[in-house]
């Protein structure tokens, strides 16, 4: 017997289980039904509740189970290697790892590492504080140091990407929506176009900007090559230069964000009823004063969608990272961090407990944006129940 | 209505469930399927599927299926071996051969002992390349490969300088004098990036970077310091080798191929010496402080799955499958495959360097294997070598600080 020796015989466990979970689900299914019309339930509730099995077992097993299981994972010690986690001595240990910071004297002619010292309590093992700044006071140097100062930096450098690359996005979405809001001939091409974004994968539109961004043989140092010339200096290091690493990151996120925010932000032009500009019109109304009291207004609850589907898209930003290499000493983002502790330090725990850290930065964050929501967010609906305008 | 319902259902369970028993029947008379999988793409996943398709015509007992997985390699198999569906076999480079220290391989040392064929003599391996499955007081694969580092020379650009070809007698200091007399406006002498591995400098200076009992790391020590800064001496600095920038614009290997590099340390498997255009020769790397040629050697190993349930066919095929790939890659990691003819026979295309290859052979040494080994090599890079390289310290601060770093993971 030569070549492949039967797929169908290296696959049939895999069929097997899946015949079994489709009949355990119709039985299931069957089973919950008879009990429903036995428990007085009419039938079309009972086949609603029964349809609706197979995505709610889906749900508890692919979505609820691993939340659950994470958070236990974050108070242990775990290689995805091992068969089962180690419990912790002390069960915060991970979550201390990545937040304990420490500020120590730095004496005359002593190395910082040699001064900070490691965690204290019981760890699985050893964690040393790690420099991260110093400053002098009074005439003596101190230096900071963090047990995990890579992650914090991780945290600096999400954060500044979230808070720049997130209100420049929307800014640049409302002014495309604003131009393709105009009836021009061929204003159908243009929206597909600037949709494009939005359908691409998001893996091949960072290989392209990677591409793009190259050093010698990209499409933008090669646009920038007279400038460069003129001013005597070489080609951008655009990802590999330390200071341009976050600029960079930038100007690849404008791409995605541009596709969905001009869509969503054209429905709500589309939806400001006319009469307003009518009336602020006949008021005497500049183009400058309708847009700032009538369009940002009526506009303002799809800018608050935005707001809040880019700030998490931001804070979570992974696959960019995957495919554009960048040195950890510039800053990685804290998903790719955590997916780089989980998978090639083989620290599934900790990964975990970074994982949560960061879910509670983005819900903080989102609650805000909701709390500063009803300063800025004008929704008509809820001001006519109010009997106002 | 309601009953023929239930009929209607019941037989839609029964049908569903008809291939299974189509399937079991069918499956037991069937050899046992063995899966193994590597990273291999297109081109050398069909010389793979080759060989696999000779073990399986030579075997009624078990039959191998191959399944590539050219991208995301290890993250996907970390992922089966999680989710208990990870291949009875695996490729694993010498990096990921830490994996044995968390019970994920099995150990075949027992085999071994019992086995008397020659690819499974542990004797008949070279020692620096061994000692990346010899872990934990265990066995765990079979090396594959043992690629030393050689050196590649553009034989126009000497000829064109007057500098003699390098030979096997060269120190470093020869070296440095020759890159740094190749070095012109049109090309550099040599070629750093990281690549090849500091490793091999410390190491021909007669330093260390883990010891052989794996408890330290003692890269501060005269030697390694020494090694280190020749290393640091030479990387980036336009005297005999490209800098970042230059790097950046024109690739690293690349510019040895477009002859604006005169000599590179490449694997020996490499197809430098065949670049179109270009009169490349091989020589050993310089010899080090006690008069060998030490190299470093990119080595890789098969390996069993812990969890197969079918340790003992799965040895036997990873002996047949290992036998069938000493006769395909090379450098072959046995000493009694380190001839000409077999390295001819393998790679017919380095015929010319075959003896220039096989004298790099005996002094290649591969990395020493410890639990946490992709940790400690990311403090090794971040703490010590990408400081170095970009003078932010001495070798001797940033060593003194590395070692406590490196040695905090060799300790737990």
């Amino acid at each position: 017997m030569t070549g492949d020796p039967g797929a169908f015989a290296t696959y049939y466990p895999t069929l097997l289980r899946y015949v079994a979970v489709a009949v355990g689900l119709g039985i299931l299914m069957y089973g919950l039904y008879r009990l429903l019309r036995l428990a007085g339930v009419k039938h079309e509730p009972a086949t609603g509740f029964t349809l609706v099995v197979p995505w709610i077992v889906g749900f508890l097993i692919f979505v609820t189970f691993p939340i659950g299981l994470s958070l236990y994972l974050s108070f242990t010690e775990y290689n995805i290697l091992w068969d089962r986690p180690k419990p912790l001595a002390d069960p915060l240990f991970n979550y201390k790892r990545a937040l304990s910071i420490r500020i120590v004297e730095l004496p005359e002619g002593e190395r910082p590492i040699q001064v900070l010292g490691t965690m204290e309590g019981e760890t699985p093992e050893t964690v040393r504080y790690r420099e991260i700044g110093r400053f002098n006071w009074r005439g003596k140097e101190y230096v900071i140091g963090a047990t995990d100062g890579y992650f914090l930096k991780g945290v600096w450098l999400t954060l500044r990407y979230a808070v720049l690359s997130v209100p420049l996005g929307m800014a640049g979405a409302l002014g495309v929506a604003l131009l393709l809001n105009q009836n021009v001939k061929g204003v159908g091409f243009w929206r597909t176009l600037y949709y494009l974004p939005a359908v691409l994968p998001a893996a091949a539109v960072a290989l392209l900007w990677y591409w793009l961004f190259a050093p010698s043989s990209g499409l933008v140092n090669w646009l920038l090559s007279p400038i460069y010339r003129l001013l005597d200096m070489q080609p951008l290091g655009w990802f590999t230069d330390k200071s341009l690493v976050l600029p960079s990151f930038i100007i690849m996120g404008l791409w995605g964000i541009f596709g969905a925010n001009t869509v969503i932000l054209l429905a709500g032009l589309k939806n400001i009823p006319k009469d307003l500009y009518e009336a602020a019109a006949i008021d005497g109304a500049g183009t400058f004063t309708k847009f700032r009291h009538i369009t940002i207004p009526m506009l303002s609850p799809a800018l608050f969608y935005n707001l809040v589907t880019n700030t998490i898209a931001a804070l979570t930003i992974f696959t960019q990272q995957a495919f554009i290499p960048t040195d950890r000493q510039d800053g990685w983002f804290v998903n790719w961090f955590i997916y780089n502790e989980a998978f090639n330090f083989g620290r599934m725990g900790y990964a975990s407990a970074l994982g949560w850290m960061l879910a509670l930065l983005v819900i903080l964050l989102t609650l805000l944006i909701f709390r500063s929501s009803a300063a800025w967010v004008f929704y008509e609906g809820a001001r006519q129940e109010a009997g106002g305008a | 209505m309601k009953k023929s319902r239930h009929v209607l259902i019941l037989t839609l369970l029964v049908v569903a469930l008809l291939p299974l028993g189509a399937i079991v029947p069918a499956v037991a008379q069937e050899p046992v399927t063995l899966r193994i999988t590597n990273w291999a793409g297109v081109e050398e996943a069909a010389e793979f599927q080759q060989i696999v398709d000779e073990v399986n015509a030579n075997n009624t007992e078990f039959q191998i299926v191959y399944e590539p997985k050219p991208d995301d390699y290890y993250t996907q198999l970390q992922t089966q071996l999680a989710g208990g569906t990870a291949p009875d076999l695996f490729w694993l480079d010498q990096d990921h051969m830490a994996w044995a220290y968390d019970g994920v391989l099995l150990d075949i040392s027992e085999y071994l002992a019992n086995d008397d064929r020659d690819v499974a003599n542990p004797e008949d391996y070279f020692p620096g390349v061994w000692q990346t499955v010899a872990l934990n007081d265990g066995v765990f694969g079979l090396p594959w490969i043992a690629q030393p580092v050689v050196l590649y020379y553009n034989r126009d650009i000497f000829d064109a300088m007057g500098v003699e070809y390098p030979t096997a007698d060269w120190t470093w200091d020869d070296f440095k004098a020759a890159a740094e007399a190749l070095t012109t406006e049109e090309h550099y002498g040599f070629t750093l990036n990281g690549w090849p591995p500091i490793h091999m400098f410390i190491w021909s200076f007669g330093g260390e970077v883990i010891s052989e009992d794996l408890q330290t790391s003692p890269i501060d020590t005269p030697e390694a310091i020494a090694g280190a800064q020749f290393y640091a001496d030479m990387i980036y600095n336009p005297v005999c080798c490209p800098t970042e920038e230059v790097l950046a614009e024109e690739g690293f290997a690349e510019m040895f191929k477009a002859g604006r590099v005169a000599m590179f340390m490449g694997g020996a498997a490499d197809d430098l010496d065949r670049v179109e255009g270009l009169n490349v020769g091989v020589s050993p790397v310089p010899k080090g402080v006690n008069g060998e040629n030490v190299t470093f050697a990119w080595t890789a190993a098969t390996v069993i799955n812990a969890k197969t349930e079918h340790p003992d066919l799965a040895y036997e095929a990873l002996i047949q499958l290992t036998e069938g790939i000493h006769n395909w890659k090379i450098v072959s990691p046995r000493v009694s495959q380190a001839t000409v003819e077999h390295l001819v026979a393998s790679e017919p295309r380095k015929e010319a360097n075959a003896e220039a290859i096989l004298a790099a052979v005996p002094y290649m040494r591969a990395f020493r294997i410890v639990p946490r080994f992709a940790e400690w090599s990311q403090i090794f890079w971040e703490d010590f070598q990408d400081p170095l390289f970009h003078g932010e310290d001495t070798a001797e601060n940033l060593a003194a600080d590395a070692r406590i770093l490196l040695e905090d993971v060799l300790g737990d």
